[in-house]
Protein backbone atom coordinates (compact mmCIF):
# COMPACT_ATOMS: atom_id res chain seq x y z
CA UNK A 1 0.00 0.00 0.00
CA UNK A 2 1.17 3.51 -0.87
CA UNK A 3 2.19 5.77 2.16
CA UNK A 4 -0.55 8.18 1.05
CA UNK A 5 -2.86 5.49 1.32
CA UNK A 6 -1.67 4.32 4.68
CA UNK A 7 -2.15 7.32 6.35
CA UNK A 8 -5.54 8.22 5.11
CA UNK A 9 -6.93 4.30 6.23
CA UNK A 10 -5.36 5.44 9.46
CA UNK A 11 -7.12 8.70 9.99
CA UNK A 12 -10.31 6.88 9.01
CA UNK A 13 -9.62 3.83 11.43
CA UNK A 14 -9.94 6.70 14.35
CA UNK A 15 -13.74 6.65 15.23
CA UNK A 16 -15.75 10.09 15.46
CA UNK A 17 -16.73 9.31 18.77
CA UNK A 18 -13.18 9.31 19.86
CA UNK A 19 -12.95 12.60 18.89
CA UNK A 20 -16.05 13.60 20.55
CA UNK A 21 -15.13 12.45 23.44
CA UNK A 22 -11.09 13.98 23.05
CA UNK A 23 -12.86 17.35 22.71
CA UNK A 24 -13.11 19.71 25.90
CA UNK A 25 -16.28 21.13 24.73
CA UNK A 26 -19.50 19.75 25.79
CA UNK A 27 -21.33 17.98 22.76
CA UNK A 28 -24.45 16.83 23.06
CA UNK A 29 -26.44 15.60 20.15
CA UNK A 30 -30.31 16.36 19.19
CA UNK A 31 -32.71 14.79 17.54
CA UNK A 32 -35.44 16.18 15.31
CA UNK A 33 -38.00 16.56 18.58
CA UNK A 34 -35.11 17.74 20.65
CA UNK A 35 -34.52 14.40 22.67
CA UNK A 36 -30.70 13.86 23.64
CA UNK A 37 -29.33 10.96 21.53
CA UNK A 38 -26.22 11.41 22.88
CA UNK A 39 -23.25 13.23 24.85
CA UNK A 40 -19.92 13.28 25.72
CA UNK A 41 -17.64 13.26 28.50
CA UNK A 42 -16.91 16.96 28.39
CA UNK A 43 -20.75 17.63 28.86
CA UNK A 44 -21.15 15.17 31.89
CA UNK A 45 -18.39 16.42 33.78
CA UNK A 46 -19.59 20.32 33.38
CA UNK A 47 -22.96 19.39 34.39
CA UNK A 48 -22.54 17.02 36.61
CA UNK A 49 -24.61 14.49 35.25
CA UNK A 50 -24.68 10.95 33.66
CA UNK A 51 -25.14 9.07 30.24
CA UNK A 52 -28.41 7.08 31.46
CA UNK A 53 -30.19 10.86 32.89
CA UNK A 54 -29.33 11.96 29.83
CA UNK A 55 -29.81 10.06 27.02
CA UNK A 56 -33.36 9.81 25.85
CA UNK A 57 -33.77 12.61 27.94
CA UNK A 58 -35.99 16.00 26.26
CA UNK A 59 -33.22 18.35 26.51
CA UNK A 60 -35.91 21.05 28.59
CA UNK A 61 -36.02 17.72 30.64
CA UNK A 62 -32.85 17.29 31.46
CA UNK A 63 -31.90 17.77 34.99
CA UNK A 64 -34.74 18.35 36.80
CA UNK A 65 -35.45 20.68 33.73
CA UNK A 66 -32.80 23.41 34.17
CA UNK A 67 -32.47 23.14 30.70
CA UNK A 68 -35.20 25.06 30.35
CA UNK A 69 -34.00 28.30 29.32
CA UNK A 70 -35.60 30.89 27.00
CA UNK A 71 -32.29 31.72 25.39
CA UNK A 72 -31.96 28.41 24.61
CA UNK A 73 -35.48 27.96 23.51
CA UNK A 74 -35.19 30.91 21.12
CA UNK A 75 -32.13 29.39 19.30
CA UNK A 76 -33.82 25.55 19.39
CA UNK A 77 -37.10 26.50 18.14
CA UNK A 78 -36.78 30.01 16.03
CA UNK A 79 -33.03 30.14 14.49
CA UNK A 80 -32.02 26.59 14.05
CA UNK A 81 -35.05 25.70 11.69
CA UNK A 82 -33.66 28.16 9.63
CA UNK A 83 -30.16 28.25 9.63
CA UNK A 84 -27.66 25.47 9.06
CA UNK A 85 -25.38 26.35 12.20
CA UNK A 86 -25.57 28.97 14.73
CA UNK A 87 -21.72 30.30 16.04
CA UNK A 88 -21.63 31.86 19.21
CA UNK A 89 -24.77 32.33 20.84
CA UNK A 90 -24.21 33.34 24.42
CA UNK A 91 -26.78 31.63 27.14
CA UNK A 92 -26.64 33.22 30.59
CA UNK A 93 -27.84 30.59 32.99
CA UNK A 94 -28.06 30.01 36.69
CA UNK A 95 -27.97 26.27 36.87
CA UNK A 96 -29.30 24.31 40.29
CA UNK A 97 -26.48 21.83 39.94
CA UNK A 98 -23.60 24.35 38.81
CA UNK A 99 -24.62 27.62 39.82
CA UNK A 100 -24.61 31.15 37.61
CA UNK A 101 -22.52 29.78 33.93
CA UNK A 102 -22.41 31.59 30.84
CA UNK A 103 -22.11 29.23 28.06
CA UNK A 104 -21.20 30.37 24.32
CA UNK A 105 -23.24 27.58 22.20
CA UNK A 106 -22.43 26.66 18.87
CA UNK A 107 -25.04 24.42 16.58
CA UNK A 108 -25.17 23.16 13.47
CA UNK A 109 -27.79 20.71 11.26
CA UNK A 110 -26.41 17.06 10.88
CA UNK A 111 -27.60 15.40 8.30
CA UNK A 112 -27.03 11.39 7.23
CA UNK A 113 -27.86 10.20 3.87
CA UNK A 114 -31.46 8.95 3.58
CA UNK A 115 -32.15 10.67 6.62
CA UNK A 116 -34.07 13.69 6.56
CA UNK A 117 -35.00 15.08 9.43
CA UNK A 118 -31.12 14.97 10.51
CA UNK A 119 -29.48 15.85 14.23
CA UNK A 120 -28.93 18.87 15.91
CA UNK A 121 -25.16 18.83 17.19
CA UNK A 122 -24.62 21.29 20.23
CA UNK A 123 -20.84 21.92 21.14
CA UNK A 124 -21.62 23.98 24.51
CA UNK A 125 -18.17 26.12 25.66
CA UNK A 126 -18.24 27.78 29.32
CA UNK A 127 -17.06 31.00 29.07
CA UNK A 128 -17.96 32.10 32.74
CA UNK A 129 -14.12 32.21 34.03
CA UNK A 130 -13.30 34.42 31.08
CA UNK A 131 -16.38 36.50 31.14
CA UNK A 132 -16.03 37.06 35.06
CA UNK A 133 -12.48 37.81 34.41
CA UNK A 134 -13.44 40.23 31.91
CA UNK A 135 -16.48 41.80 33.73
CA UNK A 136 -13.36 42.34 36.74
CA UNK A 137 -11.19 44.07 34.31
CA UNK A 138 -13.65 46.29 33.43
CA UNK A 139 -14.96 47.18 36.86
CA UNK A 140 -11.40 47.76 37.58
CA UNK A 141 -10.51 50.37 34.88
CA UNK A 142 -13.54 51.68 35.94
CA UNK A 143 -12.74 52.20 39.04
CA UNK A 144 -8.95 53.41 38.04
CA UNK A 145 -10.73 55.76 36.12
CA UNK A 146 -12.85 57.04 39.14
CA UNK A 147 -9.56 56.78 41.32
CA UNK A 148 -7.72 59.10 38.19
CA UNK A 149 -11.02 61.40 38.02
CA UNK A 150 -11.18 61.85 41.77
CA UNK A 151 -7.77 63.34 42.37
CA UNK A 152 -7.31 66.72 42.15
CA UNK A 153 -3.80 67.41 40.84
CA UNK A 154 -3.84 67.01 36.66
CA UNK A 155 -2.50 63.31 35.97
CA UNK A 156 -1.88 61.53 31.96
CA UNK A 157 -0.57 58.13 31.42
CA UNK A 158 1.58 57.98 28.45
CA UNK A 159 2.71 55.13 25.99
CA UNK A 160 6.51 54.53 25.55
CA UNK A 161 6.31 57.00 22.46
CA UNK A 162 5.20 60.01 24.75
CA UNK A 163 1.36 59.85 23.34
CA UNK A 164 -1.04 60.05 25.97
CA UNK A 165 -3.04 57.18 26.59
CA UNK A 166 -5.34 58.73 28.96
CA UNK A 167 -5.98 62.06 30.91
CA UNK A 168 -7.73 62.65 34.13
CA UNK A 169 -10.61 64.95 34.33
CA UNK A 170 -8.62 67.38 36.07
CA UNK A 171 -6.22 67.69 33.42
CA UNK A 172 -8.88 68.36 30.63
CA UNK A 173 -10.32 70.74 33.02
CA UNK A 174 -7.66 72.89 33.84
CA UNK A 175 -6.09 72.94 30.47
CA UNK A 176 -9.36 73.66 29.18
CA UNK A 177 -8.86 70.61 26.32
CA UNK A 178 -11.08 67.39 25.52
CA UNK A 179 -10.34 63.66 25.50
CA UNK A 180 -9.98 63.99 22.10
CA UNK A 181 -7.69 65.96 21.59
CA UNK A 182 -5.63 64.64 23.80
CA UNK A 183 -5.87 60.86 23.07
CA UNK A 184 -3.02 59.89 20.92
CA UNK A 185 -1.36 63.00 21.11
CA UNK A 186 2.11 63.68 22.37
CA UNK A 187 2.33 65.66 25.50
CA UNK A 188 4.94 67.92 24.11
CA UNK A 189 2.33 69.04 21.28
CA UNK A 190 -0.20 70.19 23.73
CA UNK A 191 -0.97 73.64 24.30
CA UNK A 192 1.74 76.20 23.12
CA UNK A 193 4.00 73.59 23.53
CA UNK A 194 4.90 74.44 27.43
CA UNK A 195 5.70 70.94 27.70
CA UNK A 196 7.89 70.53 25.17
CA UNK A 197 11.42 71.37 27.22
CA UNK A 198 14.37 69.69 26.52
CA UNK A 199 15.45 68.91 30.01
CA UNK A 200 12.26 67.55 30.58
CA UNK A 201 12.21 65.67 27.47
CA UNK A 202 15.51 64.17 28.56
CA UNK A 203 14.41 62.91 31.83
CA UNK A 204 11.10 61.27 30.21
CA UNK A 205 12.64 59.40 27.80
CA UNK A 206 14.46 57.77 30.92
CA UNK A 207 11.47 56.66 33.08
CA UNK A 208 10.35 53.50 31.09
CA UNK A 209 13.88 52.16 29.78
CA UNK A 210 15.81 52.92 33.11
CA UNK A 211 12.86 53.21 35.43
CA UNK A 212 13.76 56.53 36.66
CA UNK A 213 11.40 58.33 37.86
CA UNK A 214 10.87 61.96 37.99
CA UNK A 215 10.91 64.27 40.56
CA UNK A 216 9.36 67.89 41.17
CA UNK A 217 10.83 69.01 37.82
CA UNK A 218 9.54 72.88 38.15
CA UNK A 219 8.02 74.70 34.77
CA UNK A 220 6.88 78.36 34.58
CA UNK A 221 5.21 79.63 31.52
CA UNK A 222 2.50 81.20 30.57
CA UNK A 223 -0.83 79.03 29.54
CA UNK A 224 -3.65 80.89 27.38
CA UNK A 225 -6.58 79.41 29.77
CA UNK A 226 -4.60 79.81 32.97
CA UNK A 227 -2.26 82.65 32.96
CA UNK A 228 1.51 82.68 34.04
CA UNK A 229 1.59 79.20 36.53
CA UNK A 230 3.99 77.21 38.15
CA UNK A 231 4.39 73.61 37.69
CA UNK A 232 6.13 70.68 39.38
CA UNK A 233 6.26 67.71 37.48
CA UNK A 234 6.34 64.15 38.55
CA UNK A 235 6.64 60.55 36.67
CA UNK A 236 7.26 57.20 37.46
CA UNK A 237 6.73 53.65 35.31
CA UNK A 238 3.70 51.55 35.96
CA UNK A 239 3.25 48.14 34.95
CA UNK A 240 0.55 45.92 34.79
CA UNK A 241 1.15 42.08 36.49
CA UNK A 242 1.27 40.22 33.46
CA UNK A 243 1.93 42.68 30.91
CA UNK A 244 5.01 43.58 29.21
CA UNK A 245 3.66 46.90 28.11
CA UNK A 246 4.86 49.68 30.71
CA UNK A 247 3.61 52.96 30.49
CA UNK A 248 4.30 56.40 32.10
CA UNK A 249 1.98 58.05 35.08
CA UNK A 250 2.94 61.90 34.62
CA UNK A 251 1.55 63.99 37.35
CA UNK A 252 1.25 67.94 37.10
CA UNK A 253 1.17 69.61 41.00
CA UNK A 254 0.01 73.09 39.88
CA UNK A 255 2.56 75.07 42.74
CA UNK A 256 1.87 78.81 41.29
CA UNK A 257 0.57 80.05 44.87
CA UNK A 258 2.88 78.00 46.85
CA UNK A 259 5.43 79.64 45.09
CA UNK A 260 3.84 83.13 45.35
CA UNK A 261 4.52 82.57 49.01
CA UNK A 262 7.53 81.46 49.31
CA UNK A 263 8.61 84.48 47.04
CA UNK A 264 6.73 86.97 48.79
CA UNK A 265 8.30 85.09 51.97
CA UNK A 266 11.83 85.54 50.48
CA UNK A 267 11.23 89.12 49.47
CA UNK A 268 10.44 89.90 52.93
CA UNK A 269 13.18 87.85 54.43
CA UNK A 270 15.32 89.76 52.38
CA UNK A 271 13.82 93.60 53.00
CA UNK A 272 14.81 92.37 56.81
CA UNK A 273 17.90 91.03 56.14
CA UNK A 274 19.03 94.42 54.40
CA UNK A 275 17.80 96.41 56.92
CA UNK A 276 19.40 94.43 59.78
CA UNK A 277 22.31 94.28 57.89
CA UNK A 278 22.65 97.78 57.44
CA UNK A 279 21.64 98.74 60.87
CA UNK A 280 25.11 96.33 62.04
CA UNK A 281 27.14 98.02 59.40
CA UNK A 282 25.81 101.41 60.82
CA UNK A 283 27.29 99.81 64.37
CA UNK A 284 30.62 98.67 62.62
CA UNK A 285 31.10 101.85 60.82
CA UNK A 286 30.50 103.77 64.50
CA UNK A 287 32.76 101.71 65.98
CA UNK A 288 35.48 102.19 63.52
CA UNK A 289 34.85 106.16 63.36
CA UNK A 290 35.38 105.72 67.87
CA UNK A 291 38.38 103.51 66.88
CA UNK A 292 40.16 106.46 65.13
CA UNK A 293 39.88 108.61 68.08
CA UNK A 294 40.63 106.70 70.75
CA UNK A 295 44.16 105.27 72.09
CA UNK A 296 46.10 102.42 70.63
CA UNK A 297 45.59 99.87 73.51
CA UNK A 298 42.02 100.47 72.82
CA UNK A 299 42.43 99.54 68.81
CA UNK A 300 42.17 95.98 69.47
CA UNK A 301 39.11 95.50 71.57
CA UNK A 302 37.15 97.94 69.17
CA UNK A 303 38.68 95.87 66.12
CA UNK A 304 37.53 92.40 67.94
CA UNK A 305 34.27 93.96 68.46
CA UNK A 306 33.45 94.83 64.92
CA UNK A 307 34.49 91.14 63.91
CA UNK A 308 32.07 89.73 66.62
CA UNK A 309 29.56 91.84 65.14
CA UNK A 310 30.24 90.08 61.84
CA UNK A 311 30.32 87.06 63.18
CA UNK A 312 27.00 87.22 64.28
CA UNK A 313 25.78 88.48 61.57
CA UNK A 314 27.27 85.73 59.22
CA UNK A 315 25.46 83.17 61.74
CA UNK A 316 22.32 84.50 61.21
CA UNK A 317 23.14 84.02 57.54
CA UNK A 318 24.15 80.01 58.03
CA UNK A 319 21.06 79.24 59.72
CA UNK A 320 19.15 80.38 57.61
CA UNK A 321 20.61 78.64 54.47
CA UNK A 322 21.79 75.46 56.88
CA UNK A 323 18.55 75.03 58.46
CA UNK A 324 16.27 72.17 56.69
CA UNK A 325 12.66 72.80 59.18
CA UNK A 326 13.26 73.01 62.54
CA UNK A 327 17.49 71.56 62.72
CA UNK A 328 20.45 73.02 61.12
CA UNK A 329 23.22 70.23 60.05
CA UNK A 330 26.20 70.91 62.25
CA UNK A 331 28.60 69.80 59.83
CA UNK A 332 27.46 72.31 56.86
CA UNK A 333 27.33 75.16 59.89
CA UNK A 334 31.13 74.58 61.07
CA UNK A 335 32.27 74.54 57.54
CA UNK A 336 30.90 77.79 56.75
CA UNK A 337 32.11 79.05 60.08
CA UNK A 338 35.75 77.65 58.64
CA UNK A 339 35.21 79.19 55.59
CA UNK A 340 34.00 82.72 56.96
CA UNK A 341 36.92 82.81 59.53
CA UNK A 342 39.38 82.18 57.00
CA UNK A 343 37.83 84.67 54.56
CA UNK A 344 38.07 87.19 57.79
CA UNK A 345 40.94 86.13 59.37
CA UNK A 346 43.30 84.13 57.08
CA UNK A 347 42.72 85.41 52.81
CA UNK A 348 43.85 82.88 50.71
CA UNK A 349 47.19 83.12 51.34
CA UNK A 350 47.43 81.50 54.49
CA UNK A 351 49.73 78.99 56.22
CA UNK A 352 47.03 78.35 58.02
CA UNK A 353 44.41 75.93 57.25
CA UNK A 354 41.13 75.03 59.36
CA UNK A 355 39.62 71.21 58.66
CA UNK A 356 36.32 70.52 60.00
CA UNK A 357 35.11 66.92 61.29
CA UNK A 358 31.40 66.35 62.10
CA UNK A 359 28.97 63.54 63.00
CA UNK A 360 25.89 63.74 61.49
CA UNK A 361 24.30 65.50 63.80
CA UNK A 362 21.61 68.37 63.58
CA UNK A 363 21.51 71.60 66.33
CA UNK A 364 18.15 73.33 67.71
CA UNK A 365 18.45 77.06 66.18
CA UNK A 366 17.77 78.45 69.26
CA UNK A 367 21.26 77.40 70.63
CA UNK A 368 22.75 77.77 66.99
CA UNK A 369 24.18 81.42 67.64
CA UNK A 370 25.98 81.14 70.89
CA UNK A 371 27.51 77.32 69.80
CA UNK A 372 28.26 79.35 66.77
CA UNK A 373 30.25 82.29 68.46
CA UNK A 374 31.56 79.80 70.95
CA UNK A 375 33.42 78.11 67.89
CA UNK A 376 34.63 81.36 66.18
CA UNK A 377 36.43 82.70 69.89
CA UNK A 378 37.77 79.29 70.11
CA UNK A 379 38.90 78.83 66.86
CA UNK A 380 40.04 82.75 66.54
CA UNK A 381 42.10 82.12 69.84
CA UNK A 382 43.96 79.59 68.47
CA UNK A 383 44.52 81.43 65.02
CA UNK A 384 46.09 84.52 66.61
CA UNK A 385 48.09 82.89 69.40
CA UNK A 386 49.22 79.19 68.04
CA UNK A 387 51.08 80.35 64.90
CA UNK A 388 53.68 82.50 65.82
CA UNK A 389 55.13 81.40 62.48
CA UNK A 390 51.89 82.02 60.34
CA UNK A 391 51.85 78.21 59.58
CA UNK A 392 49.66 75.83 61.30
CA UNK A 393 46.52 73.20 61.02
CA UNK A 394 43.25 73.63 63.70
CA UNK A 395 40.39 71.23 63.63
CA UNK A 396 36.90 71.85 64.41
CA UNK A 397 35.41 68.79 65.63
CA UNK A 398 31.79 67.75 67.07
CA UNK A 399 31.09 64.32 67.81
CA UNK A 400 28.37 62.84 70.10
CA UNK A 401 29.58 60.73 73.16
CA UNK A 402 26.94 58.91 75.47
CA UNK A 403 24.15 61.46 75.87
CA UNK A 404 26.31 64.57 75.47
CA UNK A 405 28.27 66.63 72.77
CA UNK A 406 31.95 67.45 72.78
CA UNK A 407 33.38 69.98 70.82
CA UNK A 408 36.70 70.00 69.78
CA UNK A 409 38.91 72.92 68.79
CA UNK A 410 42.46 71.69 68.28
CA UNK A 411 45.46 73.29 66.74
CA UNK A 412 49.34 71.81 66.06
CA UNK A 413 50.78 75.34 67.18
CA UNK A 414 53.07 76.18 70.02
CA UNK A 415 50.88 75.16 72.85
CA UNK A 416 49.56 76.93 75.67
CA UNK A 417 52.27 78.25 78.16
CA UNK A 418 49.73 78.23 81.23
CA UNK A 419 49.53 74.91 83.13
CA UNK A 420 46.62 75.02 84.51
CA UNK A 421 44.45 74.18 81.46
CA UNK A 422 41.02 74.38 82.55
CA UNK A 423 41.31 78.35 83.18
CA UNK A 424 43.14 78.45 79.94
CA UNK A 425 40.64 79.71 77.24
CA UNK A 426 39.72 83.17 79.63
CA UNK A 427 43.29 83.54 79.68
CA UNK A 428 43.69 82.88 76.11
CA UNK A 429 41.96 86.67 75.14
CA UNK A 430 38.12 85.59 76.08
CA UNK A 431 35.69 85.82 78.57
CA UNK A 432 33.54 84.82 76.35
CA UNK A 433 33.83 81.36 75.87
CA UNK A 434 33.49 80.92 79.46
CA UNK A 435 30.13 82.76 78.98
CA UNK A 436 28.88 80.65 75.79
CA UNK A 437 29.70 77.51 77.52
CA UNK A 438 27.71 78.42 80.23
CA UNK A 439 24.58 79.92 78.11
CA UNK A 440 24.56 76.24 76.72
CA UNK A 441 24.74 74.19 79.91
CA UNK A 442 28.29 72.86 79.31
CA UNK A 443 31.46 71.93 80.57
CA UNK A 444 35.05 72.99 79.83
CA UNK A 445 36.84 69.19 79.96
CA UNK A 446 40.66 69.58 81.72
CA UNK A 447 42.92 68.99 78.55
CA UNK A 448 45.39 66.27 78.62
CA UNK A 449 49.48 67.12 78.33
CA UNK A 450 49.11 67.25 74.27
CA UNK A 451 52.61 67.00 72.80
CA UNK A 452 51.70 69.14 70.22
CA UNK A 453 49.60 72.35 69.91
CA UNK A 454 46.46 72.88 71.90
CA UNK A 455 42.91 70.83 72.53
CA UNK A 456 39.87 72.56 73.87
CA UNK A 457 37.81 69.93 74.91
CA UNK A 458 33.42 71.12 76.11
CA UNK A 459 30.71 68.82 76.73
CA UNK A 460 27.74 69.88 75.69
CA UNK A 461 24.12 68.98 76.83
CA UNK A 462 21.92 67.38 74.38
CA UNK A 463 20.97 70.39 71.92
CA UNK A 464 22.20 68.93 68.88
CA UNK A 465 20.02 66.04 68.21
CA UNK A 466 20.74 63.22 65.79
CA UNK A 467 19.81 63.76 61.85
CA UNK A 468 17.72 60.50 61.97
CA UNK A 469 15.74 61.58 65.29
CA UNK A 470 14.53 65.13 63.72
CA UNK A 471 13.86 63.78 59.86
CA UNK A 472 10.10 64.01 58.98
CA UNK A 473 8.86 60.62 59.12
CA UNK A 474 7.84 60.10 55.02
CA UNK A 475 4.25 59.82 54.23
CA UNK B 1 44.85 108.86 44.03
CA UNK B 2 42.24 106.22 42.98
CA UNK B 3 39.12 107.47 42.71
CA UNK B 4 36.09 105.17 44.34
CA UNK B 5 32.57 105.28 43.23
CA UNK B 6 29.82 104.10 46.17
CA UNK B 7 26.63 103.62 45.64
CA UNK B 8 24.57 102.86 48.93
CA UNK B 9 20.79 104.06 49.32
CA UNK B 10 21.73 104.30 52.83
CA UNK B 11 22.95 107.78 53.42
CA UNK B 12 24.53 107.11 56.93
CA UNK B 13 26.45 104.17 55.74
CA UNK B 14 27.54 106.04 52.45
CA UNK B 15 28.86 108.80 54.73
CA UNK B 16 30.40 106.98 57.52
CA UNK B 17 31.75 104.56 54.51
CA UNK B 18 33.20 107.83 52.71
CA UNK B 19 35.04 109.43 55.68
CA UNK B 20 36.55 105.74 56.29
CA UNK B 21 37.46 105.71 52.55
CA UNK B 22 38.99 109.05 52.62
CA UNK B 23 41.23 108.44 55.47
CA UNK B 24 42.74 105.92 53.13
CA UNK B 25 43.31 108.55 50.91
CA UNK B 26 41.52 107.44 48.08
CA UNK B 27 38.71 109.94 46.54
CA UNK B 28 35.15 109.11 46.69
CA UNK B 29 32.15 109.83 44.69
CA UNK B 30 28.75 108.87 46.08
CA UNK B 31 25.04 107.94 44.39
CA UNK B 32 22.25 106.52 46.42
CA UNK B 33 20.57 104.88 43.41
CA UNK B 34 21.35 103.48 39.93
CA UNK B 35 20.26 106.67 38.16
CA UNK B 36 22.44 109.10 40.18
CA UNK B 37 25.91 106.85 39.57
CA UNK B 38 24.61 105.97 35.64
CA UNK B 39 25.08 109.46 35.54
CA UNK B 40 28.34 109.99 37.42
CA UNK B 41 29.70 107.19 35.53
CA UNK B 42 28.55 108.71 32.07
CA UNK B 43 31.01 112.01 33.04
CA UNK B 44 34.11 112.17 31.82
CA UNK B 45 35.98 112.02 35.43
CA UNK B 46 38.16 109.09 36.55
CA UNK B 47 36.78 106.25 38.37
CA UNK B 48 38.84 103.60 39.60
CA UNK B 49 35.98 101.20 41.57
CA UNK B 50 32.60 101.35 41.97
CA UNK B 51 31.72 99.96 44.96
CA UNK B 52 27.43 99.13 44.92
CA UNK B 53 25.23 97.69 47.09
CA UNK B 54 23.23 95.05 45.36
CA UNK B 55 20.06 96.22 47.14
CA UNK B 56 19.20 99.49 45.89
CA UNK B 57 15.97 101.15 47.46
CA UNK B 58 13.25 98.85 45.63
CA UNK B 59 15.55 97.21 43.20
CA UNK B 60 16.47 93.94 44.48
CA UNK B 61 19.69 93.37 42.22
CA UNK B 62 20.14 96.78 41.23
CA UNK B 63 23.49 96.65 41.55
CA UNK B 64 24.19 93.97 39.75
CA UNK B 65 22.68 96.02 36.78
CA UNK B 66 24.05 99.19 37.38
CA UNK B 67 27.45 97.06 37.61
CA UNK B 68 26.76 95.81 34.03
CA UNK B 69 26.20 99.07 32.37
CA UNK B 70 28.56 100.19 34.01
CA UNK B 71 31.66 97.96 32.63
CA UNK B 72 29.86 98.82 29.53
CA UNK B 73 30.63 102.48 29.74
CA UNK B 74 33.96 101.98 31.69
CA UNK B 75 35.69 98.40 30.44
CA UNK B 76 38.72 98.85 32.50
CA UNK B 77 36.37 99.46 36.29
CA UNK B 78 36.84 97.40 38.36
CA UNK B 79 33.44 96.49 40.26
CA UNK B 80 33.09 95.55 44.48
CA UNK B 81 29.36 94.66 45.55
CA UNK B 82 28.27 94.48 48.95
CA UNK B 83 25.29 92.96 50.23
CA UNK B 84 23.71 92.06 53.56
CA UNK B 85 21.68 89.21 51.64
CA UNK B 86 22.67 85.79 51.38
CA UNK B 87 24.67 85.82 47.68
CA UNK B 88 22.11 83.53 45.78
CA UNK B 89 22.54 81.72 42.10
CA UNK B 90 20.50 84.58 40.37
CA UNK B 91 23.11 87.52 41.93
CA UNK B 92 26.11 85.39 40.93
CA UNK B 93 24.54 84.80 37.05
CA UNK B 94 24.56 88.55 37.10
CA UNK B 95 27.78 89.18 38.82
CA UNK B 96 30.65 90.89 36.34
CA UNK B 97 33.70 89.71 35.54
CA UNK B 98 36.40 90.06 38.40
CA UNK B 99 34.60 91.26 40.77
CA UNK B 100 34.52 90.97 44.43
CA UNK B 101 31.66 90.86 46.94
CA UNK B 102 31.78 91.61 50.41
CA UNK B 103 29.33 90.59 52.94
CA UNK B 104 27.47 93.34 55.00
CA UNK B 105 28.66 94.14 57.88
CA UNK B 106 32.22 94.27 56.83
CA UNK B 107 34.72 95.93 58.39
CA UNK B 108 36.77 98.91 57.29
CA UNK B 109 39.75 96.48 57.25
CA UNK B 110 38.11 93.66 54.83
CA UNK B 111 37.08 97.22 53.09
CA UNK B 112 40.48 98.09 52.23
CA UNK B 113 42.05 94.46 51.53
CA UNK B 114 39.31 94.44 48.26
CA UNK B 115 39.98 97.62 47.57
CA UNK B 116 43.57 96.75 47.41
CA UNK B 117 43.39 93.76 46.15
CA UNK B 118 41.62 94.94 43.31
CA UNK B 119 43.94 98.03 42.36
CA UNK B 120 46.85 95.49 42.44
CA UNK B 121 44.61 93.15 39.62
Amino acid sequence: MPDGARKEKAVSDIAASDIVETVPSALIILDRNLNITSANRAFYQTFRTSAAETEGCHIYDLGNRQWDIPALRTLLESVIPHRASVEGFEVEHNFPTIGQRTMLVNARKIFRPGDHDGFILLAIEDVSEERAARAESKRSRLLTQSIVDTIRDPLVVLENDMTIVTASRAFLTMFGITEAETHGRRISELGQHQWDVPALRHLMEKVLPENKPIENFEIEDDFSTLGRRVFNLNARKISQPGNHAHRMLLVFEDITDRKQRERDAQMLTNEISHRIKNNLQIVVGLIAFEAKRTAFPCVQGYKAMQARIAAIAQFYDLISQSSHGRTIAVDAYLREIANALTVSLLGNTSGITIEVKADALDIDPDHAVPFGLLVNELATNAIKHAFPDGTGHVVLSVQRVADQIELVVADDGIGMKDKDSAKVPEKRGSDYVAIFVRQLGGTILPSGSEEIGATIRIRLPLLLVPTEESEPIAV
Amino acid sequence: MAVILIVEDDVFILELTEMVIQDWGYRTLSATDVGEALLLLRTSQDIDILFTDIYLKRAVLGGCELAQQAVKLRPKLQVLYTTGNFVTEEMKAQFVEGMHCLRKPYTPRQLQDSFEGLLAA
